[in-house]
């Protein structure tokens, strides 16, 4: 047990026992030793939350089901999450769409030295700049030494990408988008992704059928892609959902670049901040 | 002789000036190529991003969507939505390999028949010079161009 793991625990049980919220989102250990998300109702099972790399997790997509009021005389269960600092930004999206309120959270953050899949560091660790989260609650600091990666050239595998011609890039695209089954786990991953009725799976109008074929695969991912436009928070958990290895992360975060370049946003900065397509500057010209 | 590529193009004519703008290029005389399918639609700010992917995968050559001047808009502020979504919808296509140049965004007034003509007879050419839409049954022509990429 870890002083992170100890001061998660504390906090949790201080939120139930004090009836601040109903629920703590956090990540514990199943039987076989493997990081899954916990729901944490009583106190005394605080005791099964835990923090380690292997935590790699977006628990913000969680809340997407905890979002509304039960029924009219019911209150919003209220929740506390524990969120590390890309996290913190896809909750920073929902308050801005009113998804969630800020009364009913409780961010439990933490400054964090980087995740693994299987031994291996995720791709938006590698990038990453960001080691506290935006916006807490209560924070734990990492018991880990945080090295933030000097290597800042995070776009060099776009760039690549962006000198091919346009036909390469599409039978680029073919070929990963081939793969996919259309499984829908970077959907229920992504934080961001919430519709009640996904135009995936929409009957009327209907949009795309289910078929296995190309042109579907290709409507769908740039769909969820362009879905995501301005909403991304660059979380990855997309990426790391997808049982084919389909570079989804590649398609976020080239729209993510072109809209810091253009609009000069980022993603869940404040919790004020409107989503970047439901608002415009009228001064702002056409760019292609 | 060898048939000339005649490139299908779907456009988006908002109603209050495009579409009337089409029609005064109607009225007036004015010729324009027939690849242009119009559709419609109140305003381009009512035009989903879904509508242009469903056009290119449903065989469309290149999409077009005309709207009012920034400032005209008929609902004051839609024409503005639609930038934004257009500025980053370009950038998408062009990544996933959709040549930027199959999908067209601008201003036609009811008043500008002439400009009206003259932007479809522009991009007509454009889309000629880009060729077919290659995106279904060519997995041997795509290959053969990620080998090139990757070496």
């Amino acid at each position: 047990m870890t002083s992170m793991d100890v001061q998660i625990r504390k906090t949790a049980k201080k939120y139930l026992d004090e009836g601040k919220v109903s629920c703590v989102i956090g990540y514990e250990r199943d039987s076989r030793g493997r990081v899954r998300p916990a729901f944490i109702e009583k106190p005394e099972d605080a005791d099964h939350l835990i923090w380690s790399s292997e935590c790699s997790l977006n628990l913000v997509t969680y809340l997407h089901q905890r979002k509304l009021s039960p029924g009219k005389d019911q209150p919003v269960p209220k929740t506390a999450v524990v969120v590390r600092p890309c996290d913190v930004r896809a909750v920073n999206l929902l308050f801005a769409e009113e998804q969630i309120k800020r009364e009913n959270i409780k961010l439990i953050g933490l400054t964090c030295a980087g995740t693994e899949i299987n031994g291996q560091q995720r791709i938006n660790c590698k990038f990453c700049q960001e080691r506290v989260p935006v916006i807490y609650d209560v924070l734990i600091e990492s018991d880990q030494p945080i090295e933030i990666p000097t290597d800042k050239d995070i776009y060099a595998d776009l760039e690549e990408m962006e000198s091919w011609t346009a036909e390469e890039r599409l039978a680029f695209w073919t070929k990963e988008f081939d793969r996919c089954i259309r499984c829908y786990a970077c959907r229920q991953a992504c934080p961001g992704c919430y519709c009640f009725e996904c135009v995936a799976e929409q009957v009327d109008p209907h949009w795309t059928s289910i078929a296995l074929d190309k042109p579907e695969k290709m409507f769908f991912h740039v769909m969820r892609a362009y879905h995501l436009a301005g909403r991304c928070v660059g979380c990855d958990a997309c990426e790391a959902a997808c049982p084919m290895d389909i570079p989804l992360s590649k398609l976020n975060r080239k729209i993510a670049k072109e809209i810091l370049d253009m609009f000069d946003y980022r993603t869940g900065d404040t919790p004020e901040d409107a989503p970047l397509l439901t608002c415009f500057n009228p001064d702002e010209r056409l760019r292609t | 002789m060898a048939k000339q590529f005649e490139p299908k193009i779907v456009s988006f004519l908002c109603n209050w000036c495009s579409y009337a703008g089409a029609d005064l290029a109607g009225t007036s005389r004015i010729t324009y190529p027939q690849n242009i399918r119009i559709i419609r639609v109140p305003c381009s700010g009512r035009v989903d991003p879904l509508f242009v992917v469903k056009a290119f995968l449903d065989g469309a050559d290149g999409v077009m969507i005309l709207g009012c001047h920034p400032g005209d808009c008929h609902y004051q502020q839609g024409n503005y939505y639609a930038q934004r979504r257009y500025s980053i919808m370009h950038k998408l296509l062009d990544f996933t390999g959709i040549e930027s140049g199959r999908l067209f965004v601008d201003w036609v007034s009811a008043s500008e028949g002439k400009k009206f003509a003259e932007v479809v007879t522009k991009f007509t050419e454009q889309v000629k010079e880009l060729g077919p839409m290659v995106l279904n049954g060519n997995e041997k022509f795509l290959e053969e161009k990620l080998q090139e990429a990757v070496a």
